[in-house]
C-alpha cells in the first residue's frame, strides 16, 4: 500500500473561538462510568506562558496516559482528557498518577491547541528525571523542563511556548 | 509506526502577517521521539465520552438561521484511504453575517438568534458525518494588523490513535480571499493546500434547497497502527 498513501490533511490554527462548552466537562480522569478508577488520584496544574510570558486565556489542553499499572488503553481506565487554561493562563486536570510500563518512565502526554498555534504542539509530562527513550531525545541540559514539581498532592508543570525556559516539543 | 509527514504539507509555525504565531511557537526545533505505545494508542469509544450535539445547525421554518443552506458531506479516512468509522468530528463555524457564538468575539457583527454554530458527530461505517448548516461569512481578524479570513468551517477531528489527532479548516471553493488567507497559505504545497477547499457537488433541479459540498478528512495511521503497537 505504500505508494498508495494518502498524504495526511494540513493541521490549522484551532483560533480564537473554539466553543467553551467543548474545552469542559473532561477534566477529572478519575471517573470512569460512575466508578473510581484505581491508583492514586493526583491533581496535575500549571500557567501556560508565551514569549513575554503573558499568561494564556481558553488554551485548550488534551492529555493521554496510562493507567496506574503503566497500561495503554486498559479497560477499568479512560486515559483521556481535556481542559482549558482560565484567564490567568492555569489548567487544573485530576487524573491517576499512572504507572510504568513499556520501557518508559511514567508520564502523561499533553497536546496544545490554541489561537496562533499553526498545528497543535506535543509535549510530554514526567514524574521523576530517569531513563526513557522520549525523554533521552531531549538534550540533556532541556529535559529538567519536563519534569513536574510535587507540590503537597499535586504535580505542577508549567507550560511556556516560547522564550526563556521554553518547554521542548516533539514532532513525529 | 507512522510515516513522518512532508512539512510541505503541514502549516509552517511562525507564518509573517499573523503576529501572535511568533509569540507561540516555539524557537527551539522540535525533538523528534520515537514512537512507542503511547503515541500509537488513543482513546476507545470515545463518542461514550463526548457524546453527539447538534446534527443539524441550520434549523427549519421561522427558526432557520440566516443564510445560505449547505448540506456538508465530510469523509474521515486513513493514510491508506479506509474510512475511520466512529471518528468523533467537532465543528464549528461562525453565523452568515460572520459572527461566532463566543465571549472573545468582538467583531461587529449581529449575532443569529437561531444560529448556534457548534455540533458533534460520530463518522458512520463509511466515515462519514453529514451537517445540514449555512455558510459561514468572512469576517475581519481583530488583532492589529488583523486581515479577513475567508468562508472556512473549523474541524477537530480524533483519528485510530493520539498521533492521528487533527485540527484543521474548510474552506470554499472560488473565494477570493482564500489566496490571500494567511492561515490556509502557510501550507507552502499547492495541492496540499487545494485539499483542504471543499468540492461544491452537483445539486439537483427542484426541491433540493441546500448546496452540497464534500470534504474529505485524512487522518494519520492506518487500520494496522493500532496493532503494530
Amino acid at each position: 500500500m505504500g505508494a498508495m498513501k494518502l498524504v495526511p490533511t494540513g493541521e490549522m490554527t484551532l483560533g480564537p473561538f473554539f466553543p467553551r462548552e467543548f474545552a469542559q466537562g473532561a477534566d477529572d480522569l478519575t471517573v470512569v462510568g460512575g466508578r473510581r478508577a484505581p491508583g492514586e488520584p493526583i491533581e496535575i496544574t500549571g500557567r501556560v506562558t508565551q514569549l513575554d510570558g503573558r499568561p494564556l486565556d481558553n488554551l485548550v489542553l488534551e492529555i493521554w496516559q496510562a493507567d496506574s499499572r503503566g497500561r495503554y488503553e486498559a479497560s477499568d481506565f479512560f486515559g483521556w482528557g481535556r481542559t482549558a487554561t482560565d484567564a490567568s493562563g492555569v489548567y487544573r486536570f485530576r487524573t491517576i498518577r499512572p504507572g510504568a510500563g513499556d520501557g518508559r518512565l511514567a508520564h502523561i502526554n499533553f497536546l496544545l491547541l490554541y489561537s496562533g498555534l499553526m498545528r497543535h504542539l506535543q509535549t510530554v509530562m514526567f514524574f521523576q528525571p530517569g531513563k526513557d527513550p522520549v525523554l533521552d531525545a531531549v538534550p540533556a541540559a532541556r529535559r529538567p523542563l519536563l519534569v513536574a514539581k510535587r507540590e503537597g498532592n499535586a504535580y505542577r508543570f508549567d507550560i511556556r511556548l516560547r522564550g526563556e525556559g521554553e518547554t521542548p516539543f516533539f514532532d513525529d | 509506526m507512522l510515516p513522518r509527514r512532508d512539512p510541505a504539507t503541514q502549516s509552517e509555525g511562525v507564518v509573517a502577517g499573523y503576529a501572535q504565531t511568533a509569540s507561540r511557537w516555539p524557537a527551539e526545533p522540535l525533538v523528534r521521539r520515537p514512537q512507542t505505545r503511547a503515541e500509537l494508542t488513543g482513546p476507545r469509544r470515545l463518542a461514550e465520552r463526548l457524546a453527539p450535539v447538534r446534527g443539524d445547525l441550520a434549523g427549519q421554518g421561522s427558526k432557520r438561521a440566516l443564510g445560505q443552506l449547505i448540506h456538508l458531506r465530510a469523509r474521515v479516512v486513513d493514510e491508506d484511504g479506509a474510512p475511520v468509522p466512529g471518528a468523533v468530528v467537532e465543528i464549528w463555524h461562525c453565523n452568515a453575517a460572520g459572527k461566532y457564538i463566543h465571549p472573545n468575539d468582538t467583531n461587529d457583527a449581529p449575532a443569529d438568534p437561531h444560529f448556534y454554530g457548534a455540533a458533534r458527530l460520530v463518522a458512520g461505517d463509511s466515515g462519514l458525518v453529514e451537517l445540514r448548516t449555512i455558510k459561514p461569512g468572512a469576517y475581519p481578524v481583530p488583532d492589529p494588523g488583523g486581515w479577513w479570513r475567508p468562508p472556512h468551517i473549523h474541524f477537530s477531528v480524533w483519528g485510530r490513535v493520539w498521533l492521528s489527532r487533527l485540527v484543521t479548516q474548510m474552506f470554499f471553493p472560488g473565494e477570493p480571499l482564500n489566496d490571500a488567507d494567511y492561515i490556509l497559505n502557510a501550507i507552502r504545497d499547492r495541492a496540499a493546500r487545494e485539499r483542504c477547499i471543499a468540492r461544491m457537488a452537483p445539486t439537483e433541479r427542484g426541491p433540493a434547497n441546500a448546496l452540497i459540498y464534500d470534504y474529505q478528512i485524512v487522518v494519520r495511521g492506518s487500520a494496522a497502527t493500532a496493532s503494530l503497537a
